[in-house]
């Protein structure tokens, strides 16, 4: 019985992955719901839903992919095309409803008034700013009074060119006006952190107009300004978006090689006869999907190699000349005759991340069965046996959505790359002591800095082993903590003579008159070992004792990832504070007078003792 | 699509256990034709390339009305 109970539900999550056959949703969407509710574990959040139109449709959908996702929402929805009422005058429904999230479903039907023929470009300019005028105060109000992520559809075209092509090139164009409103929705976007743009104009083109508005009744009768069809492609990236919010995208993507990365069998064919380059029909696909590969890994997701191969013959198909993928640009490399599921355990161990973080890719169906067979937690898409649809699929399922691209994205592979000298450099050396002292760690360790932010938001929600509570915050939580002196904050960034490991540790702290509960501790696990724990204790501290905190409270919440800080408390020399209740257990420590540090092999830099002294350090962040 | 497959997809549509509609029932009586299992027929329909408008669909007062608007094939089960 529970091995068919997870065959529906896996059958349940297939029908809401790529290829999605919209009548099968349609038909079976009560089946679906009930199906993905028996899931454990549902992250639950709150999310209102601001209409221009009907949302209803839009809703339902939103509801089944966020549960496929593992995320349970609780729904307000405005009245129709109330969104803009809703918020000016903080209807109490929706203030007390308190969202977490509020997405905004607005459509070119929303936009107030299109410029008349023949509109002189000045006017169009005022039109413009006064759009703006109006969204920018619902959108202030929000993020002022509710403090919630905002998602905000941009526009999508209207349906008709009464100018024909004339629409995109005049300024009184309704084309022109609608992609000069969504460069300035773009604009928003880049200069406020708690702001998302569901990009509707791409949806409806991906979808294609005519499915995208469907039959004129879906408007004429029910107001609703997109079909069921696009009502599901809509939802889909709304999904996306709040998954990557929640810290649910996927980090790594593992590869196979041949036909896969490259035409042919690099041990049979040799790298000089592989099909891969221009000059070849196939050998551009191949190339294109390497470029597409290559860009993931620059914006930090993290690649492997999972090969039946020689490693040797494996790793010469990357000397190919027109190979864009290089061997550097992989951070775990597994080429040998072990079956792959095996070798992708491997990869996930030597990497420290989850099994549920990797995306499989094999053009060999066989393997992928087998893989997803004995790692359901591994993403193993469809992607057929055509290397031209396998970024498609990628792209389709949205496995590595992002909020923001931040600089330490960029460098993640470099930090796999230098864990991997470390590793080296460790086996010579008897004494671990001797090893960590080698290292010449330094530490930058401070209360939030608006720089920081992002990146701070991004790892709360992403980190799951040394993690002592699993609390997740939203963009605009973590912005107000910041700015909060109720609140303790330490962000820990750790470099070594390896290189910069960048920001991995974060610690909020709320304070109750002489006592600080620490709601979130957290590592990434990439500095394991190091004593970087030690060294934010240290500084928390330092805080308590210029803070007047006398009492440490820490709480524990096990988790099915993180029973590796089980005894954190404990080694730090905290008392616990008796039985675990509501699956939690607390812990105690006494501020002492004086104190000794525990830090023996990390120096904090000047930086981070220059920050901690600034009065700006826990001032508020220059915008939002 | 035959007219068993039309009455068990709108069982489906109607969150209704298979096998439960017959096509004589009225539509004013099914607890769950609403708007949403309306639009849910139109686009079902759209996507097997017949159009139906509310206007049409409120000409009909019962199951079998909806299959002959559908253009389902009325040979019985």
């Amino acid at each position: 019985m529970a091995s068919e109970a997870t065959t529906l539900q896996s059958e349940v999550l297939n029908a809401l992955r790529f290829p999605i056959v919209v009548g099968d949703i349609l038909r079976k969407r009560q089946v679906l719901k009930k199906e993905l509710l028996k899931q454990t574990n549902l992250v639950q959040t709150r999310i209102a839903i601001l209409g221009g139109s009907t949302t209803t449709e839009v809703k339902s959908m939103l509801e089944l992919f966020l549960l496929a996702q593992g995320i349970e929402p609780a729904f307000y929805e405005s009245g129709y095309n109330r969104c803009f009422e809703d918020v000016q005058f903080a209807n109490p429904e929706l203030w007390n409803f308190n969202p977490n999230i509020v997405f905004i479903h607005t459509t070119w039907r929303n936009i107030s008034g299109f410029p008349e023929l023949l509109e002189a470009e000045v006017e169009v300019e005022h039109r413009v700013r006064r759009e703006m005028a109006r969204f920018e105060s619902l959108w202030e109000k929000i993020h002022t009074e509710l403090g919630a992520l905002i998602i905000q559809n941009n526009f999508d075209l209207p349906r008709f060119r009464p100018l024909g092509n004339l629409e995109a090139s005049e300024s009184f164009g309704n084309v022109n006006f609608v992609l000069r409103l969504n460069a300035e929705f773009a604009s928003y976007a880049r200069n406020h952190s708690r702001f998302l743009i569901n990009d509707i104009l791409y949806l409806s083109a991906q979808v294609g107009q005519a499915a995208w508005f469907g039959q004129s009744c879906y408007w004429y009768n029910f107001h609703m300004a997109l079909s069921p069809t696009a009502s599901v492609a809509l939802a889909h990236n709304v999904a996306a978006i709040v998954k990557s919010a929640y810290g649910k995208s996927k980090k790594c993507l593992v590869l196979d090689l041949d036909n896969t990365l490259w035409g042919g069998v690099i041990g049979d064919d040799g790298v000089q006869n592989l099909i891969l380059g221009r000059d070849h029909p196939v050998g551009e696909v191949f190339l294109d999907f390497q470029r597409y590969v290559k860009n993931l890994q620059r914006r930090g997701v993290i690649l492997a190699v999972c090969s039946k191969n020689d490693a040797e013959n494996a790793k010469e198909g990357f000397s190919h000349p027109d190979s864009v993928l290089k061997l550097e640009d992989f951070s775990a490399f597994k080429a040998n005759w072990n079956p792959k599921p095996e070798n992708i355990r491997a990869i996930a161990t030597e990497l420290n991340i989850g099994l549920d973080s990797i995306v499989f890719v094999d053009d060999n169906p066989v393997e992928r069965d087998f893989v997803a067979e004995q790692l359901p937690e591994v993403a193993v898409p469809n992607v057929g046996t055509d290397v031209s649809s396998f970024a498609e699929v990628l792209e389709h399922d949205r496995y590595f959505e992002v909020e923001r691209v931040v600089q330490d994205d960029l460098n993640r592979s470099a930090y796999y790359s230098s864990n991997a000298e470390r590793s080296a450099g460790q086996a010579r050396f008897s004494d671990y002591g001797e090893f960590l002292a080698s290292l010449e760690m330094t530490a930058e360790i401070s209360p939030f800095l608006p720089v920081y932010l992002e990146r701070i938001t991004q790892l709360i929600n992403k980190t799951n082993q040394f993690n002592l509570t699993t609390r997740r915050y939203t963009s605009g939580e973590v912005v107000a903590i910041a700015q909060d002196p109720a609140f303790v904050t330490l962000y820990g960034r750790l470099a070594d003579k390896f290189g910069d490991n960048g920001l991995v540790s974060v610690l909020i702290g709320q304070v109750f008159d002489e006592t600080v509960q620490l709601d979130l501790w957290l590592m990434s696990c990439r500095v394991l070992k190091r004593e970087m724990e030690f060294a934010m204790f240290d500084v928390l501290i330092e805080q308590c004792q210029a803070r007047g905190i006398r009492k440490i409270i820490g709480i524990y919440i096990p988790s099915k990832k993180n029973s590796m800080v089980a005894g954190h408390y404990a080694s730090l020399g905290f008392i616990s504070m008796g039985g675990a209740s509501e699956g939690r257990e607390l812990w105690c420590y006494d501020v002492p007078p004086t104190y000794s540090t525990r830090t023996r092999y990390i120096r904090r830099t000047a930086e981070a003792l220059l920050a901690a002294a600034s009065p700006e350090s826990a001032s508020a962040p220059s915008e939002v | 699509m035959t007219r068993d497959e039309f009455l068990l997809e709108m069982d489906q549509i109607l969150n209704l256990p298979a096998g439960t509609l017959r096509g004589h029932e009225r539509l004013e009586e099914l607890t769950n034709w609403d708007s949403t299992s309306l639009i849910t027929f139109i686009a079902l329909a759209e996507t097997d390339g017949v159009c139906v408008s509310p206007s049409q669909i409120g000409t009909c007062s019962t199951v079998a009305d909806l299959l002959h608007l559908a253009q389902v094939e009325s040979t019985p089960s």
